[in-house]
């Protein structure tokens, strides 16, 4: 086993008196794509958070490269390569798309150009509809915008919360073609879905959460065969 | 003519108060109460340069702006970000802010006293100019320009800068700023510097303009302030602008016409108008940000 490069540890997030994420602990190899699967509400998003520095954990650590990173402070972590595309993507809709890109490489301004004419070879949709405000584009275009944008910032580790989140069957079809594509290219990716049928067939490893805890881990193949899994979490989907 | 002359004079000081106003409340969807005491802080400091140093008032005006906007970022630190997280966030910063103004009020009467306090009468350049019938002098053509440079320089950096790209995004969407890696607690604090820089700048040029300054100033220029940012458009920088003019061109010509106990009645008319034509303001095309 190589050294994880990317690891949470005894991880716990509260708001006020509520427990959303109680003793968490994982590992992420580099270049696996892990996916974080439960119920609304499991605690998944607020994981991510507490990894991208937007949520203060209360107590626990988060490793990145060997450092802890646990209360940096998000711009930090993202100019580090630790880079999160948000649940309800969270583009700005009065900004062209344009400058939707150029906001994802705000630290990193000379070398810009560069990473975003090599998104727009990526997404040639986005090329086309470079001048229009991002607001009208199609749900999802704007998810490919979001992931678009995370990109230009270069990451190591690419947080994905919730890609599929309304869009229909053909676009997540679209969606998780280019996760697996950014995670050939190298790109360490964790993936949260409530879609967990969809996000364990792509992922390598899965972990299972309920009401803030992990309840199964292993190979995504294993969980996607574990019959206790596809009952409490893969059954009706 | 030598009425709107003067209305635009007084008008662009207004603006100049009223765009630091706005500015915080359009980025960072916040009223910044103490923004009156900063205004009497360039007032007071601007003479104190001028009487007791003994530097021109050319000096004073970046002496002041520098003052401002460390000023701007006391407020931002100790009366809106330790409150930043919480649910009323709005309403406690604007309290803590109204406390952080008579904090500064306070410490300007502990420094220069209660009382009016004028520049010295040598200090000013005395020349008198013309135009198409109207007189004034060389200082109040000055204040003109450099409140509308300041104006000019503001809508410059808000439209093309790096920071003024940092800034609109915070301004539609906080949360995504900072997903994206944007420091927003510096772009904020930089937002409060700029803004209690031209608020001081203000106050010193009004103070030019009546060449009289007390402790009091800044609140009644506060209150027209809020009439002018509602005018213009909650947030809008050109309607900030615009509705400094429009209130100090009324003024005058209210002065000069019914007598200059109706003043304040015509600020205040004004506003009321507006609110009920178009509760928005001239500019207003804000809309309401979801929480």
């Amino acid at each position: 086993m190589s050294e994880p490069i990317l690891s949470v540890e005894g991880l716990n997030v509260s708001y006020g008196r509520v427990d959303a994420v109680r003793d968490v602990s994982f590992a992420v190899e580099p270049g696996a794509l892990v996916a974080l699967i439960g119920a609304n509400g499991a605690g998944k998003t607020s994981i991510l958070n507490a990894i991208a520095g937007l949520v203060r954990p209360k107590s626990g650590a988060v490793r990145f490269n060997g450092r802890d990173i646990t209360r940096k402070p998000a711009h930090q972590l993202v100019r580090a390569g630790l880079v999160q595309v948000p649940e309800g993507r969270e583009i700005l809709g009065t900004l062209t798309v344009d400058e939707n890109l150029s906001l994802g490489g705000w630290h990193r301004s000379r070398t810009m150009a560069g990473s975003i004419a090599e998104v727009y070879e990526r997404f040639p949709i986005l090329n086309e509809r470079r001048k229009l405000p991002a607001g009208a584009l199609s749900g999802g275009e704007q998810q490919m915008l979001a992931i678009a944008r995370a990109l230009v910032a270069k990451p190591e580790v690419l947080l994905l919360d919730e890609p599929s989140m309304g869009l229909a069957p053909k676009i997540v079809d679209e969606v998780f073609a280019v996760i697996a594509e950014i995670r050939d290219a190298g790109t360490t990716v964790v993936l949260v879905e409530q879609n967990a049928r969809r996000a364990l067939a792509a992922a390598d490893v899965g972990y299972v959460l309920e009401t803030g805890e992990i309840t199964h881990s292993g190979p995504a193949g294993d969980l996607l065969a574990d019959e206790r899994v596809i009952e409490a979490y893969l059954g009706l989907s | 003519m030598q009425l709107f002359v003067d209305g635009i004079f007084l008008g662009s000081i207004y603006a100049l108060f009223a765009i630091g106003f706005t500015l915080v409340f359009g980025i960072l969807d916040r009223l910044n109460l103490a923004h009156a005491a900063v205004f009497s802080a360039g007032a007071l400091v601007g003479i104190e340069v001028v009487t007791r140093w003994g530097l021109s008032i050319w000096l004073a005006i970046p002496i002041v702006f520098a003052l401002g906007a460390l000023l701007g970022v006391l407020i931002e630190r100790i009366a809106f970000r330790p409150l930043a997280g919480r649910h009323d966030a709005h309403f406690a910063g604007l309290i803590s802010s109204i406390a952080f103004g008579a904090i500064i009020l306070s410490v300007l009467q502990a420094l220069y006293g209660a009382d009016t306090r004028r520049f010295p009468a040598d200090a000013f350049p005395s020349t008198r100019l013309e135009f198409l019938g109207a007189t004034f002098s060389l200082l109040q053509l000055m204040i003109l320009v450099i409140s509308v440079g300041l104006m000019v320089v503001l809508t410059w950096v808000v439209a093309k800068s790096k920071l003024g790209r940092g800034m609109r995004t915070i301004a539609e969407n906080p949360h995504a700023a900072a997903v994206l890696g944007l420091n927003v607690g510096r772009i904020s604090s930089m937002t409060f510097a700029i803004s209690s820089a031209l608020g001081a700048v203000a106050g010193v040029l009004f103070t030019l303009n009546v060449n009289a300054a007390n402790l009091g100033i800044g609140h009644a220029v506060e209150l027209k302030a809020l009439a002018v940012i509602i005018l213009g458009g909650l947030g809008s920088l050109p309607g900030a602008l615009i509705g400094g003019l429009i209130l100090g061109l009324a003024e005058v010509y209210a002065v000069n016409t019914v007598g200059s106990s109706w003043r304040d009645m015509v600020a205040f008319g004004l506003l009321f108008l507006v609110l009920i034509i178009r509760p928005q303001g001239i500019f207003g095309a804000r809309k309401v940000r979801e929480v």
